[in-house]
């Protein structure tokens, strides 16, 4: 009895540090937020706040930046995503050939994804310049006229390119998958006279399933938090709005935060956001019964 | 694992190894374009093909901005994340893979769920907290989200812990040996791996951050990531941007990343492939 209690208390000694922290910068900055949120803070007005009510929420909802602001972080997303998945699963099936130097193309592939943001911004500045930029240039050896790639019509364009180099971060956990599919699958599937493409469609997307939806799950969260990269990606400086059609949802948030000091109004506005990503995560999960192929002996 | 296929040059396999060499150039490509667009004359545009090879733009890199300051700081900033997060993270691990104590897996699976709350929504409530405290232009951020670990290396160290066999705990166990000498004496040792791993993707993550030190510290204790994304290259009396030297600096400031990436990337790659799968 003493030994268990001893073990108990060493459970607790030994996860006390993640656990007070958790509670002092998760849980607390989450609730004092949502509080925040239904005040007016501004900033200065710490001693004499007052609780507004849904005033703020109501705010989100009719602001046309905030909502067009959404509507371009929700069409960003529903482009990066799907592409980079599909990038990512395409890349690991041609690598899954025991090809030689195998090992040499994982990583040129992995590489973009550890690039740091600054760096990658810096590089397709370059790419995307109209002024003698180099994808013009490419484009130009196929007949096509030079595009601006920073202009209204191409920035987001430019952003959803940029992002998906980096689509080979999913590469090495849909290796790991690839590998796990039992081989006797295909070999009873090539007596049965399977095709390379039934392969695929039969065997290997099934059993990816739950990798890919890992990955689509691990993408809407993030892409939906973008803001880094379209304030850089146009302009020099963290504060700059960047062009119109880049003006990404948090971008906005932190315009309003940081620029405006409407610290209330803020909240409120990242915790719309918090309540979209956590929306989307559950339809995916819901939905997840019908796409994900779970082995039925799940408890081994 | 050592039984490898051969390699056959089959039809098909030349076609996919056709395609695998097209996307490597693809995804070299940028990187090819930031080392030649990086050495050619100042203000000269965007070019392919390699028109010059001024390395002087390596070194103007570092002395137009105050980019060794930067760099100084960036590293403090990184000791003080090494040295919190990979210790604390390793105990809650351990906590969590071998110890049995009620409510163990409610708490285990608020740290899954800290993993997919998006850190922004706590980020602004935090600044002004810390704002208030007066830890601003300090490390204290820092040193406190270091202690508390980050969950997705609780994660790490915790599946690396519970695949150790039960065996090794008991016979220590049987000797007399403490919850905490078992852990330093028999865990530790064997966990070489995933601490390479953590390390270096904590390493990753507080080198490439920008935003946490852009709300926490003044200009002058700005690391490396958030003194570029703010400060551009100019000459002197010139409001044009040095475009070739930017880039030297983007490259100079990856290159720390990828030499660890490279030096732990077998620990690394068995990391993200074992969360992956079986998380």
């Amino acid at each position: 009895m003493t030994e268990k209690n001893r073990r108990i208390a060493a459970f607790y000694l030994m996860i006390s540090p993640w656990f007070l922290i958790f509670l002092f910068l998760g849980l607390f900055p989450l609730l004092y937020g949502l509080y925040l949120s239904f005040t007016n803070y501004y900033g200065f007005n710490m001693q004499d706040l007052d609780t507004v009510g849904w005033h703020n929420y109501r705010l989100v909802f009719t602001d046309t930046d905030a909502m067009y602001a959404l509507g371009r972080t929700l069409y960003y997303t529903a482009v990066t995503v799907p592409l980079s998945t599909a990038i990512a699963l395409g890349l690991a099936l041609l690598l899954n050939r025991h090809i030689p130097g195998g090992g040499v193309y994982r990583t040129i592939f992995y590489l973009p994804s550890l690039v740091p943001v600054i760096s990658t911004i810096l590089m397709w500045k370059i790419i995307f310049s109209s002024n003698g930029g180099v994808l013009n240039a490419i484009l130009g050896l196929f007949g096509i006229e030079p595009i601006n790639w920073f202009g209204y019509d191409y920035a987001t364009t430019s952003l959803i390119i940029m992002s998906l180099w980096g689509a080979g971060g999913g590469i090495l956990i849909n290796l790991a998958g690839l590998k796990g599919i039992p081989r006797d699958l295909y070999e009873a599937a090539s007596i049965d006279g399977a095709g390379v493409f039934q392969n695929f469609r039969r065997i290997t997307l099934p059993l990816m399933t739950p990798i890919i939806f890992f990955n689509v799950l691990m993408g809407i969260i993030g892409s939906l938090q973008v803001y880094l990269q379209p304030i850089l990606l146009n302009g020099s400086e963290l504060l700059a709005r960047p062009i119109q059609p880049n003006y990404m949802y948090v971008v906005h948030a932190f315009q309003q935060i940081f620029a405006s000091q409407r610290f209330a109004y803020g909240m409120a506005l990242l915790w719309v956001l918090f309540v979209v990503i956590l929306a989307l995560s559950i339809v995916v999960f819901i939905t997840s019964k019908y796409w994900v192929y779970y082995e039925t002996d799940q408890e081994r | 694992m050592k039984a490898r296929a051969t390699w056959r040059s089959t039809p098909g396999n030349v076609v996919i190894y056709a395609l695998i060499l097209i996307c490597s150039a693809i995804f070299l490509f940028p990187m090819y374009l930031a080392i030649v667009n990086s050495l050619t004359a100042w203000y000269s545009p965007p070019t392919i093909v390699p028109t010059g090879f001024r390395w002087e733009n390596f070194a103007y890199a570092t002395t137009l901005i105050a980019f060794w300051r930067f760099m100084r700081n960036s590293v403090i900033l990184c000791l003080i994340s090494l040295a919190t997060a990979t210790f604390t993270s390793g105990l809650v691990g351990y906590a969590f893979a071998r110890i049995q104590a009620p409510g163990r897996n409610v708490l285990f699976m608020i740290v899954l769920s800290t993993m997919m709350l998006p850190g922004i929504v706590t980020q602004i409530p935090t600044y002004i907290l810390f704002y208030k405290i007066g830890f601003i232009d300090t490390y204290w951020p820092w040193i406190l989200g270091g202690i508390g670990g980050n969950a997705f290396f609780i994660f790490l160290y915790r599946q690396f812990f519970s695949a150790i066999p039960k065996e090794l705990e008991e016979a220590a166990r049987i000797d007399g040996c403490s919850i905490f000498r078992t852990y330093w004496s028999i865990f530790v040792p064997l966990s070489f791996p995933v601490v390479a791993t953590v390390a270096v993707m904590n390493f990753q993550n507080t080198w490439g951050d920008v935003i946490t030190p852009f709300m926490y510290l003044r200009q002058d204790h700005y690391p490396l990531a958030t003194a570029l994304s703010m400060i551009s290259y100019q000459a002197n009396g010139s409001k044009q941007i040095i475009s070739q030297v930017s880039i030297a600096a983007g490259i100079i400031f990856m290159i720390p990343v990828l030499v660890t990436f490279f030096l732990g990337q077998r620990y690394v790659v068995e990391g993200i492939v074992t969360t992956g799968v079986k998380g």
